[in-house]
C-alpha cells in the first residue's frame, strides 16, 4: 500500500535554467553515433531532393545506346539496363524511399498513438479487446499482408504509404499504451481526477504531452522500419511500380546484373538503404537515451 | 494461479487472436478484385460459373452468415484450390510448412547462440572498442535488407570462394532437404543475421540493467567474484526479458524466411507464397497468411510458456 | 556488546581516515564526502546519522569498496588492517563476506529473484570456505534458522518473491553473518520495513552482534533507531562529520547546533502520561461530516485472487478536525483515502461528500462537489507534472472550477497560494524539477488550497522528506488549518507524526478498523493489543527511555511469539 520512500531520494532540485528539452539536447549531442546519424539523414535528404537540381538526369526515357555502362566521367555511377544514369536514379529512387518512409512512419505512429492511448486510458474490457486486435495484427507477419494487399490493390506511392501505415501501427500502439498506463496512475493525474478534473483534461493536458518523447522515439524507429519494408516489397516485385522506383526496386532490378559483375547497379542502392536505416535507428537510440524513455533495445 | 489455469487462459487468448486473424483474412477475401468468386475461380471464370459459385458458397447470404460458413470450411481443413498449381492449398502447405519451420528454427537457434554471448560480452565491456564495434556491426546488420546480405553471401562464399552452393537443397520431403546440409548454410546465415543484431542489443540492454541491480551489489558484498556473479545470477535474470522478446520476434522471423526462400530458391512456404503473389493465386496467398499467422500465435505461446519455465515469479502467479 | 558495557579496548576493526569521495556527474564533479574519519572497534556499534545527501551511505559503500563507477575515493579506509581504498578486486572479494559484510536498505531487490534463498546463503559460505555443496546447504539452513526464518529446511528452497519484506531482510542478514565477519555494515537496514518488523530486525541484529562480538557500522536517518541500537554516534552534514560521541551525550546533550536542530525536528511519540489537552470526543460531533465513509468494503481482483483491501470500514471527518489514518503496509489506509477521494469505487457501503451521497449525484454535480477537496500525495516527484511550471500546477484547480477568472486574477490567486505555503513568488515560473522535495510538497499544498477547500486529504505527505523538511511542511499545514479551517484526513505510517498532528485517529489493520478514538487516549492508552504492540515498536530518540521501552516490549512478548 504505502511503501515508504527512503528519505533522501530527493533533496535539492537541479540548477535553475536547465529545461528538460535543453538537457535532452545536451545528452543527445553527446551520443556521437546519433549525431552522425542525423548528419547522414540530412545529407541524404539534400542529395535526393536538391541533388537532381545540381545533377539533372533523364529518368523517364530509356537510352538504349547507353545501357549497362560502367562508372565514367559522364555517368559517375554508370548506367542501368535501360540506360538511366545510376547516380540520378539513386536520387530519384531515394526521394520515393525517404518520402514513403517518413510519411508511413508518421502515419503508423499516429494510428498507434490514438489506439494505444485510448486502450491504455480506458482500461478494463475495452483495453483487453483492443489489445487482442493488436495481438492478431502482430500475428500476421507484416510482409505477408503487404504482399497480399499490394497484389490486390497495385497501389501507387500514396497508396503504399497508406498500406504501410495501416500495417505497422501495432508496435507503437503497444508502446503508447504502456506509457499511458503509467501516466494515468501518476499522482498528478490522480490528484486532477480527485478534485474533479475531466478525463479529457487528463488526456490532453497530462497524458499526451508527457508521452511526446515516447512518440518521437517510436516515430524514428518506425521510419527506419518503413524504409526497410518498402524495400522488401519492391524487391519482391510488388512495391513501387515502374517507371517510378525506390531503392528496393533498384536492388531488385540490379540483382541479376550483380552476378555478371555490374556491381554499380547494386552496391549504391544497397549502401544507401543501409546508411539511411542505420541513421534513423541511431537517431532513435540517441533520442531514447536523451529523453530517458523505454523503447526497443 | 496454477500452471494449468495459466495454460488454459493463455490458449483461450490464442484462440481468440486466431479468430480475429480469420476475420482479417475474410475481409481480405472480400477485398479481392471482382470479389471472392473471381478471386478464387480465377480470371477466366465465366459469369455463370461465378453465379453458381456464389450460390454454392453462400455468397449471396448476409456477411455474418458467410463468415460462419467460411469458418466451417476452414475447420474442415479446406483452404481452397490453387488455380495455378491445381492442387488443394492445404496439400501444398502441408508439403512446405515443415521445411519453412526447419529453416526458421535453425536460423533462430544459430542467431540466439551468437547473440546471447555477444550481448553479454558487450555489456561487460561497455563503452570499450569491442562494444562499439559490435554495436556498429549490429546496426549495419539490422539495416541490411536480407536479400542484399544474401546476395553478398552468395557472391563471397559461393562464387569467389566456392565453399557452399548458392541454391538451397531441393526436394519434396523434409528428408531430401536435410540430406544436403551444406546447401542450408547460406540461407540459415542470411536468416540469422538480423536476429543476431536485434537480440544482441536486447541481451546487452538486459545484462546492463541487471548488472546495476541491487542483488549484484549484495552478491559482491558477500565476496562473490565478478565472473561468478555474471554467470550465476546476471545471465539467468537477463534471459527472462530476452525470452519475452522472442515471442514478439516470431512474425519477423517468418517475414525473413519469405525473402530468404525466394532468394535461395528454398522450397518452403515463403517461396510458395512469393510465386503465388506473382501470379495472383489468391487461395494460396490467403491460405499461407492464415497458416503463417497460426504458426506465429503458436510460436508466441511457446515463448510465453518458456518464459514461465525460466522465471519462477511468473509461475508463482506474479507478473 | 551492550550500551552499558562501555567502549572496549583494542585496535579498531574499521578505521577510516580523511576519507573523501567525489562523483563525476553531468554537471561536473560533486564532492559527496570530505575528510571523514571514524573508527569502529570490535563489539561496538557506531551509528552514522544524517539527512539525505549528507554522504552517510557513501561512506558505508566506500568502506566496502562498493562505490559506483563514477566515484573516486581518496584518503584511507582499513578493515582489520587491510586498505580498502584503491584495493584490487581480488583483495576486496577476499574481505567481503568474510571479514566485513553488509546489509542493505531495500530487501525487495537485494536478493537474486531467480535463485533459491538457500543457494544464495550457501554461495557466500563457499566463497570463503572449502566446504562441499551439501555441507554448505546444511549450514545455510542453520543460518536461516538462526536469523529466525520459520521452517528453514523447507524455506531454503523458496524464491525471494515468496517471502515477506522482513523475511527477505533476515535472509540478507543470514548471508552477512555466514562467515562470522568482524564488521557488519548496515545501511538503513529497517527503513523499508514496518515498525513492528523494524523492531524485530533490530533485535536480531543486536543479538547476533552480541553473540559474536561483531563491530557494527549502522547508517540511518532515524534517531529512534540510533537510540535503540548504537553505542556511539557520528553526525554527518553535507559530506562532513560535525559531531561524534557517545549515544547518550549526542542524543541528550548535543554539542553541535545542527544536531540540536535535527533532534528538535524529530517528532516524538509521547508515551508516559495521558494528555489532558486533547480530551475525548471532538467538538465537531453533531455537525455534519465533510466526508463520511459508511460500511465501506473494497475488493480488488476477482475470484480466488481477489484481495479484500477494505472490510466494512466507517470513517467520518467533521469540519475543522484532523483525522489520522494509521496502519502498517497493507492495512488499507491509502485505499481508504482513495475511496474518500473517489478514485477507488467501494464494492460495498456508501461515501458521502459534504452531505451528498456520491453514488446518487450526477457526474457534473459530483465534479462540482470535488472543488471542496484538496489533495497532497506522498511522492514529491510524481505529484507535479514535470512539463508544467509551478504556476501552471497551482493554477490547474482554478482552470477546472473557476473558469470565469481572468488570467490576471488567476495569477494573483496563484501568488497568494504560494505565499500561504511560504514559497517565494519568484518560484512561480520555475519547473518542478528545479525544486527540492520539501518545496515540491509545498507546491502540492498550494495547489490543494488554492480553491480554499473544506477538506484536505493528505496521503503520507511527508514520508519522503527529511525530518527537518517534514517539520516545515507540517507546520505550514497546521498554520493554514487554523487560518482557513479546513478538515483534514491525514494518512501516515508514523505514529509520532499523527499523535502531534491529529485530534482523532483511526488504526487500520488488514483492511479493518482495529480501533479509533481521540489521539490523546487511543495513542496513549490503546485498547487493543495490536495498537499497543504498534506503539511499543516505535523507537524513541532517547537512549535511556528507549532501553526501558525495549525491555518492556521484550518482556511483554517473551514466550511464544518472536
Amino acid at each position: 500500500m504505502s511503501a515508504v520512500l527512503s528519505p533522501g531520494q530527493i533533496e535539492v532540485g537541479e540548477p535553475a535554467g536547465v529545461t528538460g528539452l535543453r538537457l535532452a539536447v545536451r545528452r543527445f549531442r553527446r551520443n556521437r553515433l546519433a549525431v552522425v546519424g542525423l548528419g547522414v539523414v540530412v545529407l541524404f535528404v539534400l542529395f535526393c531532393f536538391v541533388g537532381p537540381v545540381l545533377y539533372p538526369t533523364d529518368q523517364t526515357h530509356t537510352a538504349l545506346h547507353a545501357v549497362n555502362l560502367p562508372p565514367s566521367a559522364a555517368h559517375l555511377l554508370g548506367t542501368d539496363a535501360v540506360g538511366h544514369d545510376e547516380l540520378g536514379r539513386l536520387m530519384y529512387g531515394g526521394k520515393v524511399s525517404l518520402l514513403v518512409g517518413l510519411a508511413a512512419g508518421a502515419l503508423a505512429t499516429v494510428i498507434g498513438m490514438a489506439w494505444g492511448a485510448v486502450a491504455g486510458y480506458a482500461g478494463g474490457w475495452t483495453d483487453s479487446v483492443m489489445m487482442r486486435v493488436v495481438d492478431a495484427g502482430i500475428a500476421i507477419p507484416a510482409l505477408f499482408v503487404l504482399l497480399v494487399v499490394s497484389a490486390i490493390l497495385s497501389p501507387g506511392i500514396w497508396g503504399m504509404i497508406a498500406i504501410l501505415g495501416c500495417v505497422s501501427w501495432l508496435v507503437p500502439s503497444r508502446l503508447i499504451r504502456a506509457e499511458t498506463l503509467t501516466l494515468k496512475n501518476r499522482d498528478y493525474v490522480l490528484t486532477l481526477r480527485a478534485i474533479g478534473g475531466t478525463h479529457a483534461r487528463a488526456i490532453t493536458r497530462h497524458v499526451l504531452p508527457n508521452s511526446v518523447s515516447t512518440i518521437v522515439v517510436a516515430t524514428t524507429f518506425q521510419i527506419a522500419d518503413a524504409i526497410m519494408l518498402v524495400a522488401y516489397v519492391s524487391y519482391l516485385g510488388l512495391g513501387i511500380r515502374p517507371p517510378a522506383t525506390d531503392w528496393g526496386g533498384m536492388l531488385s532490378a540490379g540483382l541479376t546484373a550483380a552476378y555478371s559483375g555490374r556491381w554499380w547497379l547494386i552496391v549504391p542502392p544497397g549502401v544507401a538503404v543501409i546508411l539511411v536505416v542505420c541513421a534513423f535507428n541511431a537517431i532513435g537510440d540517441g533520442l531514447r537515451d536523451a529523453f530517458d524513455v523505454r523503447g526497443r533495445a | 494461479m496454477s500452471t494449468l489455469m495459466y495454460l488454459a487462459r493463455r490458449v483461450l487468448q490464442a484462440v481468440l487472436v486466431i479468430l480475429i486473424v480469420t476475420v482479417v483474412v475474410f475481409c481480405l477475401l472480400h477485398a479481392l478484385p471482382g470479389g471472392p468468386a473471381r478471386g478464387i475461380l480465377g480470371a477466366q471464370a465465366t459469369a455463370q460459373q461465378i453465379a453458381q459459385f456464389n450460390h454454392e458458397q453462400g455468397l449471396d447470404k448476409p456477411l455474418p452468415a458467410q463468415y460462419l460458413y467460411y469458418l466451417r470450411t476452414l475447420a474442415s481443413g479446406d483452404l481452397g484450390t490453387s488455380y495455378t498449381l491445381n492442387e488443394p492449398v492445404s496439400t501444398l502447405i502441408v508439403q512446405r510448412l515443415p521445411k519453412t519451420l526447419v529453416l526458421t528454427v535453425l536460423s533462430a537457434i544459430v542467431g540466439l547462440l551468437l547473440a546471447i554471448p555477444l550481448g553479454m560480452w558487450q555489456a561487460v565491456r561497455r563503452n570499450k572498442p569491442f562494444d562499439y564495434a559490435i554495436t556498429t556491426l549490429s546496426f549495419v546488420a539490422y539495416a541490411t535488407p536480407v536479400y542484399f546480405l544474401g546476395l553478398l553471401l552468395v557472391l563471397l562464399f559461393s562464387q569467389v570462394l566456392p565453399w557452399f552452393p548458392a541454391q538451397a537443397p531441393q526436394g519434396d520431403t523434409l528428408g531430401q532437404v536435410l540430406s544436403d546440409p551444406a546447401g542450408l548454410v547460406l540461407p540459415v546465415i542470411a536468416g540469422a543475421a538480423s536476429m543476431v543484431a536485434v537480440f544482441s542489443r536486447y541481451m546487452r540492454a538486459a545484462t546492463l540493467e541487471n548488472l546495476s541491480e541491487d542483488y549484484v551489489r549484495t552478491a559482491r558484498a558477500g565476496g562473490t567474484r565478478r565472473r561468478a556473479i555474471l554467470w550465476r545470477h546476471v545471465f539467468r535474470n537477463s534471459l527472462t526479458p530476452v525470452t519475452a522478446m522472442l515471442g514478439y520476434y516470431v512474425p519477423v522471423l517468418f517475414g525473413g524466411a519469405l525473402v530468404v526462400e525466394q532468394l535461395f530458391n528454398y522450397p518452403g512456404m515463403g517461396l510458395l507464397f512469393w510465386s503465388a503473389a506473382q501470379s495472383s493465386d489468391y487461395p494460396v496467398l490467403l491460405g499461407c497468411v492464415l497458416v503463417i499467422s497460426v504458426a506465429t500465435v503458436v510460436g508466441t505461446l511457446l515463448a510465453d510458456i518458456l518464459q514461465r519455465v525460466i522465471d519462477p515469479r511468473v509461475a508463482g502467479g506474479r507478473s | 556488546m551492550s550500551a552499558k558495557g562501555g567502549p572496549e579496548v583494542g585496535a579498531p576493526i574499521l578505521d577510516v581516515t580523511d576519507l573523501g569521495v567525489t562523483f563525476g556527474t553531468d554537471t561536473g564533479d560533486v564532492a559527496a564526502v570530505r575528510g571523514v574519519s571514524l573508527a569502529v572497534r570490535p563489539g561496538e556499534t557506531l551509528a552514522l546519522v544524517g539527512e539525505s545527501g549528507s554522504g552517510k551511505s557513501t561512506v558505508a559503500l566506500a568502506a566496502m569498496g562498493l562505490l559506483p563507477g563514477n566515484a573516486r575515493a581518496s584518503g584511507s579506509a582499513t578493515i582489520a588492517g587491510t586498505e580498502v581504498v584503491g584495493a584490487s578486486d581480488g583483495t576486496l572479494a577476499g574481505l567481503r563476506g568474510r571479514t566485513v559484510s553488509m546489509v542493505f536498505q531495500e530487501p525487495a531487490t537485494a536478493l537474486d529473484p531467480l535463485t533459491r534463498i538457500g543457494s544464495q546463503v550457501a554461495e557466500v559460505i563457499r566463497n570463503h570456505r572449502r566446504v562441499s555443496a551439501a555441507d554448505a546447504r546444511r549450514e545455510a539452513v542453520e543460518l536461516l534458522r538462526r536469523v529466525g526464518i520459520p521452517d528453514p529446511e523447507r524455506r531454503a528452497s523458496a524464491y525471494p518473491f515468496q517471502l515477506s519484506g522482513g523475511q527477505r531482510q533476515r535472509v540478507v542478514i543470514a548471508m552477512a553473518i555466514a562467515n562470522e565477519p568482524a564488521l557488519l555494515i548496515a545501511d538503513e537496514p529497517t527503513t523499508a520495513l514496518d515498525v513492528t518488523v523494524q523492531a524485530e530486525i533490530l533485535d536480531l541484529l543486536r543479538r547476533l552482534a552480541a553473540e559474536s562480538g561483531t563491530g557494527v557500522l549502522l547508517v540511518t536517518h532515524n534517531m529512534g533507531v540510533v537510540a535503540d541500537f548504537a553505542d556511539r554516534v557520528a553526525v554527518m552534514l553535507r559530506g562532513e562529520i560535525v559531531e561524534t560521541g557517545d549515544v547518550e551525550k549526542v542524543l541528550l546533550r548535543p554539542g553541535h547546533e545542527y544536531t540540536r536542530r535535527l533532534l528538535g525536528a524529530v517528532p516524538r511519540l509521547v508515551v508516559d502520561e495521558p494528555d489532558p489537552a486533547h480530551p475525548n470526543g471532538s467538538a465537531a460531533v453533531g455537525t455534519e461530516p465533510v466526508v463520511d465513509l459508511r460500511g465501506v468494503s473494497v475488493v480488488f481482483g476477482r475470484g480466488r485472487r481477489a484481495v479484500r483491501a477494505l472490510d466494512d470500514v466507517s470513517i467520518a471527518v467533521h469540519p475543522g478536525e484532523t483525522v489520522g489514518l494509521v496502519g502498517e503496509s497493507g492495512s488499507g489506509k491509502s485505499t481508504a483515502a482513495r475511496v474518500a477521494l473517489g478514485l477507488v469505487a467501494p464494492s460495498a457501503g456508501t461515501v458521502s461528500l459534504f452531505g451528498t451521497d456520491l453514488r446518487r449525484a450526477r457526474s457534473r454535480a459530483r465534479r462540482a462537489l470535488r472543488a471542496g477537496i484538496g489533495v497532497v500525495l506522498q511522492d514529491p516527484v510524481a505529484s507535479l507534472d514535470a512539463r508544467m511550471s509551478v504556476a501552471q500546477c497551482v493554477a490547474e484547480p482554478l482552470l477546472i472550477h473557476r473558469r470565469g477568472l481572468s488570467a490576471r486574477e488567476r495569477r494573483d490567486r496563484v501568488a497568494d497560494a504560494l505565499e500561504r505555503v511560504r514559497l517565494p513568488r519568484a518560484l512561480a515560473d520555475r519547473a518542478p524539477r528545479e525544486l527540492s522535495g520539501g518545496q515540491r510538497q509545498r507546491v502540492s499544498l498550494a495547489r490543494a488550497l488554492v480553491l480554499e477547500p473544506r477538506l484536505l486529504v493528505a496521503d503520507e505527505p511527508t514520508s519522503a522528506l527529511d525530518v527537518s523538511v517534514q517539520k516545515t511542511v507540517l507546520d505550514v499545514i497546521t498554520d493554514l488549518q487554523g487560518e482557513l479551517g479546513f478538515a483534514c484526513l491525514f494518512v501516515s505510517h508514523d505514529l509520532a507524526v499523527v499523535q502531534q498532528f491529529a485530534q482523532r485517529v483511526v488504526v487500520l489493520r488488514n483492511g479493518r478498523i482495529e480501533e479509533q478514538g481521540s489521539t490523546g487516549s487511543t495513542l496513549r492508552r490503546p485498547e487493543t493489543d495490536y495498537t499497543r504492540r504498534l506503539l511499543a515498536a516505535v523507537p524513541v530518540p532517547d537512549p535511556v527511555l528507549q532501553r526501558q521501552r525495549r525491555a518492556d516490549r521484550l518482556a511483554a512478548s517473551a514466550g511464544p511469539s518472536a
